[in-house]
């Protein structure tokens, strides 16, 4: 008795908290299809709103895609082996290194993009590139790859496997590729996904480090927001969202299956 | 042992390359930036640490990123656990769906509030259907921890449904045979065995809210928390030397309560 | 898997590495498509000069913050930005000079003398109101009114610390309420007043708020007003209030070693053209050079009587003592 009572009450204050997170973005969603929020439904559903923001938009929604992609990779490339070797140090200088790692999170983006601008806008190719954002989100989503990839790394137990792969003559970066990496396949892609959430919707850095040319989505939205009917700006959300809930579903899934996989 | 450990070491090369380059090198050039003077005000440190205005936004802005890390740390404890242990169809899209809040910028979670909270909003209806009078609270501090709790709490739920995978149930259920209530159960084993990743998120909640800036930008509220006090600097009079110096001092009291509650919850070499 | 998400990655740079367009392009700060009716302007101008010109939306604020941060290597090739800000980048050094080819008709004391910045139009600070949402209570006529407790959580202005026009609105209600520019007593009495009655301060333009009803009485310009009700066809009405206001010039620079300086000045002779000031008139702006208004447009304009209440401030000394304000509107309006 006592269980169940329990069960409908955690049931039911995990359904608020859902709908705390749902609500306000259906309400959104439906102002983007409204004619006028003002006036409610009863003014009639549209899509003129979609039309105009992908007629103004689209180039923003390819960029975004590009970048979180383009992130997702430099990150793997130098996140992975770093977390293998924050696990393998564990001493005081690898401690520090973490510490390092979260601080562009923890300091406002504004300044680290100020920082950034500071020090390599005389480049003008480079600053004017899509790169130079590519490097903002590399520098804020990191720690989000390489903590759960360290977190996988303890529990695989990988010194034992380390140890039997090195005894069967296998060289530092054979063994790295062959039974470090394929073992944390499920915390790489939870990390991945982290991380193209993170960068399709960093705005802080960007926001200073775009120029009109290499506008992201995120910073369209903001602007759409600010400046433009709320129509539109929830028309744009819902771009947004049809954009971004796919690539979620199919790498949780992923991750779920290859996770799954490693629990034999 | 030693000699892998070393090994390993290499690997970081990479990762301290991009952070040395493209981090600690622009932070250098924003603290020396901290400390120029203008127009014979003293150097940008100076005019931060000394006025009431700066550091008592600054005591805000902590308060506020704890108070919602604490909260955001609860609810999401215990919805994220309800859903790790349940199956049902459509589970990955519901978490899907409450990944997606992570990838509003804070701009958009500010209207979102406003959606929910402000005057034309779900509650203002709602309070005007059954009391007569409209419940607005999208403005003030109300509204901010609501926003701040909005992007916190996917967090910590996504983390805590991760690391519930790895709970060890047969702990749980030795400790009910041997009839500890359910209570006892999750404060002396699940708990615990979140704990690590638990505080882990935690930081990284703390950290995001003391740097959240979009949120706060868009509901205009009277609280003026430190980020929004450095993009006023920033863009009204190009005062580059007192938000270098606002930057920094954030950067190093958000990094100063890190390493604390680091040195608190020291546990056994698992990653915080 | 990583080969996979490589290649993917790779096939996505090249495709979209080509984005770089070939045309003539100018680069603007804070043309933003609503604002002024930009879109329209920047359609024309590059109907008639070829130059391509992308939207942007930061404010006044954010792009000579944005051009001081990159005075090393400039994007931007022209600024649009408040009378203070040109004010303040002329301080700055990172405006280069330049004089269209209107510049004689532009009156002196909307321009720089050595071409750092000049007007291109105007605009009148008053009361904007979206009439249906204040739900049958009569639309507020002057700054006082504001004050009243019906008007409880209804009415916004902009954060003078922050924005511009939140700026614009401090120098108007100061002067309203019989202050100057070196005595900002009533201004500071005035807003701790209102802070009784549950104002909404936001920092950045509210216009889609005050359509959507969230925000029924702002503090804003007669452009945006008229635009919210002849464009937009939102009931909103537009008020200078009875005590008196402002009205502002914004101004645009050529930006100091502007990356394609020919352009920008193409740019910049358009805005000040027969056509480019035409499309402001159209917009509801006042233009610059003195021209006749469309009688359509200036029929949907306030009366002259009404603008008579809005009177003009040195623009000079406006700049000069703005940090000092908002530092006290800051620590005494709380």
């Amino acid at each position: 008795m006592k269980r169940s009572s329990l069960f409908v009450l955690q049931l039911l204050f995990t359904l608020v908290v859902c709908a705390f997170m749902l609500v306000p973005v259906l309400m959104s969603l439906l102002a983007g299809l409204t004619r006028n929020f003002f006036v409610g439904l009863s003014s009639g559903l549209t899509f003129d709103w979609l039309a105009q923001v992908w007629q103004a938009y689209s180039p923003t929604v390819w960029l975004s895609l590009q970048l979180a992609l383009a992130c997702a990779v430099c990150v793997c490339v130098i996140g992975v082996p770093a977390a293998y070797a924050l696990v393998r140090m564990n001493n005081r200088f690898s401690r520090a290194f973490e510490e390092l790692m979260v601080l562009p999170v923890a300091m406002p983006g504004l300044a680290s993009a100020l920082a950034l601008l500071l020090t390599y806008g005389q480049f003008g190719s480079f600053r004017s590139s899509w790169l130079f954002i590519l490097v903002g989100h590399v520098l804020f989503t990191l720690p989000f790859l390489v903590r759960p990839v360290m977190a996988v790394m303890q529990r695989q137990q990988l010194p034992v496997l380390e140890e039997a792969a090195a005894s069967l003559g296998a060289g530092p970066i054979k063994r790295f590729f062959s039974v470090v990496v394929p073992n944390c396949r499920a915390g790489i892609l939870a990390g991945v996904l982290m991380v193209v959430t993170l960068s399709l919707g960093e705005f802080n850095l960007t926001w200073m480090l775009h120029t009109p040319m290499t506008k992201t989505l995120p910073v369209g939205l903001a602007d759409s927001y600010a400046s433009a009917r709320l129509e539109i700006a929830s028309a744009y959300t819902l771009i947004f969202l049809l954009m971004i809930v796919p690539l979620l579903i199919a790498l949780q899934a992923i991750s779920a299956r290859l996770s799954r996989g490693e629990r034999r | 042992m030693a000699a892998s450990a070393r090994h390993a070491a290499w690997a970081l090369a990479p990762a301290f390359a991009v952070l040395l380059a493209f981090w600690l090198l622009p932070l250098a050039h924003l603290m020396v930036l901290g400390a120029e003077s203008r127009d014979s005000h003293g150097s940008g440190y100076w005019q931060v640490l000394s006025s009431a205005q700066y550091l008592g936004s600054l005591g805000q802005t902590l308060l506020l990123a704890v108070v919602v890390t604490l909260v955001a740390l609860l609810i999401g404890g215990i919805s994220g656990v309800f859903l790790a242990r349940q199956q049902f169809f459509g589970r990955s899209a519901l978490v899907a769906l409450l990944t997606f809040p992570l990838a509003f910028p804070g701009v958009v979670v500010g209207f979102l509030v406003i959606l929910l909270a402000g005057r034309q909003g779900l509650l203002a209806s709602l309070g005007l259907q059954l009391a007569g009078e409209r419940w607005i609270f999208a403005y003030s501090l109300a509204g901010l921890f609501v926003g701040y709790l909005y992007f916190s709490i996917p967090r910590v739920i996504l983390t805590v449904m991760a690391a519930c995978e790895s709970l060890d149930r047969s702990l749980e259920e030795a400790a009910h045979s041997l009839g500890a209530g359910h209570w006892r159960v999750v404060c002396d084993v699940i708990v615990p065995g979140l704990a690590p990743a638990l505080a882990s998120c935690g930081a990284i909640c703390f950290a995001t809210s003391m740097g959240a800036f979009g949120t706060a930008f868009t509901l205009g509220t009277r609280l003026n928390v430190t980020p929004v006090a450095i993009y006023n600097v920033f863009t009204n009079y190009a005062n580059f030397a007192v938000a270098a110096a606002l930057s920094v001092v954030l950067g190093a009291v958000t990094w100063a309560v890190l390493l604390l509650t680091r040195r608190l919850v020291k546990n056994s070499g698992t990653v915080l | 898997m990583r080969a996979f998400r490589k290649t993917l990655a790779a096939v996505l740079l090249c495709g979209v590495a080509s984005l770089a367009q070939a045309a003539e392009t100018a680069i603007c700060y804070n043309c933003p498509p609503d604002w002024a009716d930009w879109a329209t302007q920047l359609k024309a101008i590059a109907a008639s000069t070829g130059v391509q010109v992308p939207l942007d939306n930061k404010n006044s604020g954010q792009s000579l913050a944005q051009l001081v941060a990159e005075k090393a290597a400039p994007v931007a090739d022209v600024v649009y930005y408040g009378v203070t800000f040109g004010l303040q980048a002329q301080k700055a050094e990172v405006v280069g000079t330049y004089k269209p080819k209107a510049w004689e008709q532009i009156p002196a004391g909307l321009k720089d003398p050595a071409g750092h910045w000049f007007a291109i139009h105007s605009g009148t600070l008053g009361i904007m109101v979206n009439v249906d949402a204040l739900g049958g209570l009569p639309v507020p006529q002057s700054w006082a009114d504001l004050l009243k407790p019906e008007y409880k959580g209804m009415v916004g202005y902009l954060d003078p610390s922050s924005a511009f026009v939140g700026y614009v609105s401090a120098v108007a209600i100061n002067r309203a309420m019989g202050g100057d520019l070196d005595n900002f007593a009533p201004a500071i009495d005035y807003f701790q007043k209102l802070a009784k009655n549950a104002p909404i301060v936001p920092k950045q333009t509210a216009y889609a708020r005050v359509l959507s009803g969230e925000l029924p009485i702002l503090v804003d310009y007669d452009f945006n007003a008229y635009r919210a009700r002849y464009k937009d066809k939102a009931n909103v009405a537009f008020v200078i209030p009875q005590e008196g206001s402002i009205s502002v010039p914004y101004v645009m620079s050529l930006v100091a070693n502007a990356p394609h300086r020919a352009n920008a000045e193409k740019v910049l002779d358009f805005v000040l053209s027969d056509e480019g000031q035409a499309l402001w008139a159209k917009a509801y702006l006042r233009p610059v050079r003195p021209m006749k208004m469309p009688a359509e447009v200036a029929a949907q304009f306030l009366p002259d009587s009404d603008y008579a209440r809005a009177g003009v401030v040195d623009y000079e000394k406006m700049a000069a003592v703005q940090e000092a304000f908002a530092a006290r509107y800051l620590n005494e309006v709380k």
